[in-house]
């Protein structure tokens, strides 16, 4: 290529390097001693210039490809506005206008919510006990609510085990020894799990009792509130007021029918003053409204629900891996805090293991989660020896070489213990006959378009992975083929 | 046939009528007028080809010259053996020997006599004849080691295919044995696999492949339950269509619900490993049920689906895509 690079070049050797030609030049080609073209030549390789190709002829048209920047791409359509999309994510849509009604649907109440003669229906859930699981989120985005005309939910064998364990706890309130039952939703993905403890929420209310559930265990953990270190806790333990008031926000709402007629019984010592002659809801309302007290109140709360003669309780907890293990908060020395350290989370904690009792008797629910789950080996090591016992067989050794959280280990140690409370629930597949009784439910809503007889609901029983629930759902009323 | 016994009847005639026939130009003067069918005229019986199987031609030489006995016998030794070498002609074994290729003329005048001879049996269509595998070109040249030009090679496989096409309750035992000389020695359905058995737990045991995946499926009597390396069915395959793939014969015989299934995969995809699951259920169910094999063949799941990833070639930059043109 005997180009002007190399005519240039010759023009050099003669010429002072200071005094180059063009400015231009310079700054495209650094500075070469004269007699050596190569180094200029290898080190800069010319780049083709842009618009080398000829020129279109004239009345030709050419082909343009880009998007053009003016006026026309920019606002084509509105941009949604701020917290929209998110809105749109989180929303939670219990009821399709275009789903058939189901006249055979029955409605759970109070007296038949424990029954096991419901084993196998699929029954509704009242109005004002959708609103309460509404208030404390119980419903979830991923569940298939909006395919139906209103909630309703299969009451599965695993559901008539968990009403009978709200029955015993219900039956020792009265007397002297109250029971505190302590339970572990276990289960693959999509087996019911969340739906599960949805039911039990729902015969917590209906029932009466006290409901306090920690929707996702994940936002208490993720470091999205602000958090404080508790004065006078040995070791340090951390408040989260802005969460404690929102959840003393939600557990006011869920229980309406109980704060309509509390009293406070007790003193307390609150940072805001009370007014005289409040009720219970006050308190709790002074809580959501001054995050800061957040804590004691909440702790008040407790105390008033401790008292004799109050209803049982049910403590619910979602995605337990998220609580046992480190939190993302981190300490003053900047190590990061145990969620164990978290003053909620401990609340919840020191009942499910054991070390504080419900003073009224009650249930302690805790799903675990399948698909937004960090690892917690102590816990699936906790459960699977706990799953052993259930089939009696080798409990399994722990891996020495695995990090287990010891206080995990130590939290969940009841479950190796034949006599303790704590256990976990399997949620395992559906029999056909459950699986039939949803399809007709499916089919009656209009949304299997099929007739629902033996062939179909062994197929679909034995596509879903021997009646996984949720893939039942998802093959026969979301995957429309 | 003809042409044989001709020669025989000759050869007999040639016996008795020593003085008369046995130089050979005299014969063929009086038998120029005969029509074209009985030259088969020699010193030796005419070799029965369409009987023998060896690939290599058996060779049947003259019959040894006797000049002392037939000089003898014609006058007394009064002429010696000189002259009778003059007047004698040796005759070639075929017919056909002038021709490039005598085996095959043989052959083909053979195959083309049979076919007239039995072209009035009634046929079957040629879908319905049995499967033969016939000797290629190849092999049919190596055999008679003759350069045969393939059009003619497949004159011949025409008349042999009619030949097949007899209805098998009237095929004639000759023609079998003709055809014999031209089939290869392998026939399909030769090889017979074993018959699947159904082992003392009730287990029936299938293999199945595709892609580069393997599996193996066990299929008990039972209710529908899957498992597939120790996994359900949705544990193992996310996919619904893999799911619907891996029990496909199954569903698709309507057995789904009188069966359960055990099932190994390994290697490849999980599109591979389900569709390597849809051949050992489909094999391991007609160990079971053998006569759902027709509803399993329009199911499409008899059949191994051979196709794999194509090889990479020198130049491409995969197995067919070519690197960008560029101009300079």
């Amino acid at each position: 290529m005997p180009s002007a690079n190399c005519l240039r070049n010759f023009s050099q050797l003669s010429l002072d390097a200071t005094a180059h030609s063009t400015a231009a030049s310079r700054f495209l080609q650094p500075r070469v001693a004269c007699f050596s073209t190569s180094a200029a030549r290898y080190a800069n390789p010319q780049m083709k210039k842009k618009g080398m190709t000829a020129a279109p002829k004239k009345g030709v048209k050419t082909l343009n490809t880009k998007k053009s920047k003016g006026a026309s791409g920019a606002d084509a359509g509105k941009r949604p506005a701020q917290g929209e999309r998110k809105a749109q994510r989180k929303r939670i849509v219990l009821s399709n206008n275009n789903a058939l009604e189901v006249s055979s649907l029955k409605d759970l109440t109070k007296t038949n919510v424990l029954s096991e003669a419901n084993e196998g229906l699929v029954m509704g859930l009242p109005e004002p006990v959708v609103d309460a699981l509404r208030d404390v989120e119980a419903f979830k985005t991923t569940q298939g609510w909006s395919f139906f005309r209103r909630p309703a939910v299969l009451v599965r064998k695993e559901a008539i085990q968990l009403a009978k364990l709200f029955k015993a706890a219900e039956e020792a309130a009265p007397g002297k020894d109250k029971k505190t039952i302590r339970r572990i939703l276990t289960g693959n993905r999509m087996s019911g799990k969340s739906t599960l403890l949805l039911q039990g929420l729902s015969m917590a209310f209906l029932r009466q009792w006290f409901v306090i559930s920690l929707p996702e265990c994940q936002d208490i953990v993720n470091a999205h509130t602000d958090y404080a270190p508790l004065e006078g806790s040995e070791p340090t333990q951390y408040t989260q007021d802005t969460y404690t008031a929102a959840l003393l926000s939600q557990t006011l709402k869920a229980n309406k029918a109980y704060f309509e007629n509390a009293k406070i019984t007790q003193k307390h010592d609150l940072a805001v003053p009370l007014p005289a002659k409040a009720k219970l809801s006050d308190l709790v309302a002074i809580g959501v409204a001054n995050p800061e007290a957040s804590w004691s109140v909440f702790k008040a709360l407790w105390t008033e629900l401790s008292q004799p003669g109050q209803p049982q309780i049910l403590l619910a907890a979602e995605g337990l891996s998220h609580i046992m293990q480190n939190s993302e908060y981190m300490n003053a020395d900047v190590k990061p805090i145990h969620a164990h350290d978290l003053t909620i989370v401990r609340h919840f904690v020191d009942h499910l293991s054991g070390v504080k009792q419900l003073p009224n008797g009650g249930v302690v629910l805790a799903a675990t989660s399948k698909s937004n789950a960090p690892a917690s080996p102590a816990m699936d090591f906790r459960i699977k020896s706990a799953e052993a016992l259930k089939i009696q067989t080798s409990i399994p050794q722990w891996n020495p070489y695995t990090n287990g959280d010891a206080r995990t280990m130590e939290a969940l140690k009841d479950l190796e213990n034949p006599k303790a409370d704590l256990d976990i629930l399997e949620v395992g597949g559906l029999s056909k006959e459950e699986a039939r009784s949803i399809m007709e439910y499916y089919a009656e809503s209009g949304m299997l378009r099929h007739q629902v007889n033996d062939g179909l609901v062994t197929e679909k029983w034995s596509l879903a992975g021997m009646g996984n629930i949720g893939e039942l759902e998802r093959a026969s009323v979301r995957a429309r083929i | 046939m003809v042409c044989r016994k001709f020669a025989q009847s000759l050869s007999r005639a040639v016996d008795t009528f020593g003085s008369q026939s046995w130089t050979q130009c005299a014969r063929t003067a009086r038998r120029s007028l005969q029509p074209p069918t009985s030259r088969c005229i020699s010193t030796t019986v005419s070799r029965p080809a369409e009987i023998e199987t060896e690939i290599q031609e058996p060779f049947t030489a003259a019959k040894p010259f006797d000049f002392e006995a037939e000089i003898g016998r014609k006058d007394g030794g009064k002429k010696d053996g000189k002259n009778i070498l003059r007047t004698l002609r040796v005759v070639p074994a075929s017919p056909s020997y002038f021709s490039a290729k005598p085996t095959f003329t043989d052959d083909f005048l053979s195959l083309s006599a049979l076919l007239r001879k039995v072209a009035t049996l009634p046929t079957i269509p040629n879908a319905e004849a049995p499967k033969v595998a016939w000797k290629t070109v190849e092999q049919y040249r190596i055999m008679t080691n003759e350069p045969v030009k393939t059009q003619r090679f497949h004159k011949m496989l025409h008349i042999l295919r009619r030949l097949n096409c007899i209805h098998p309750q009237l095929m004639p035992e000759e023609v079998v044995e003709a055809m014999k000389r031209y089939k290869k020695p392998s026939q399909p359905g030769d090889v017979k696999p074993k018959p699947g058995v159904i082992d003392e737990l009730g287990r029936a045991k299938g293999v199945g492949r595709r892609k580069t995946s393997s599996a193996v499926a066990w299929l008990v009597e039972g209710e529908g339950e899957v498992l597939i390396n120790g996994q359900s069915l949705t544990e193992f395959f996310g996919r619904l269509h893999h799911r619907e793939s891996a029990v496909w014969a199954l569903k698709a015989t309507q057995r789904l619900d009188k069966y359960n299934l055990f099932g190994l995969v390994q290697g490849g995809g999980s599109t591979g490993q389900a569709e390597a699951m849809t051949l050992a259920v489909a094999k391991a169910l007609l160990v079971h049920e053998p006569a759902l094999k027709p509803a399993l063949r329009r199911a499409g799941c008899i059949t191994r689906d051979p196709r794999k990833v194509e090889r990479k070639k020198p130049g491409h930059v995969k197995a067919r895509k070519m690197p960008t043109w560029v101009k300079r």
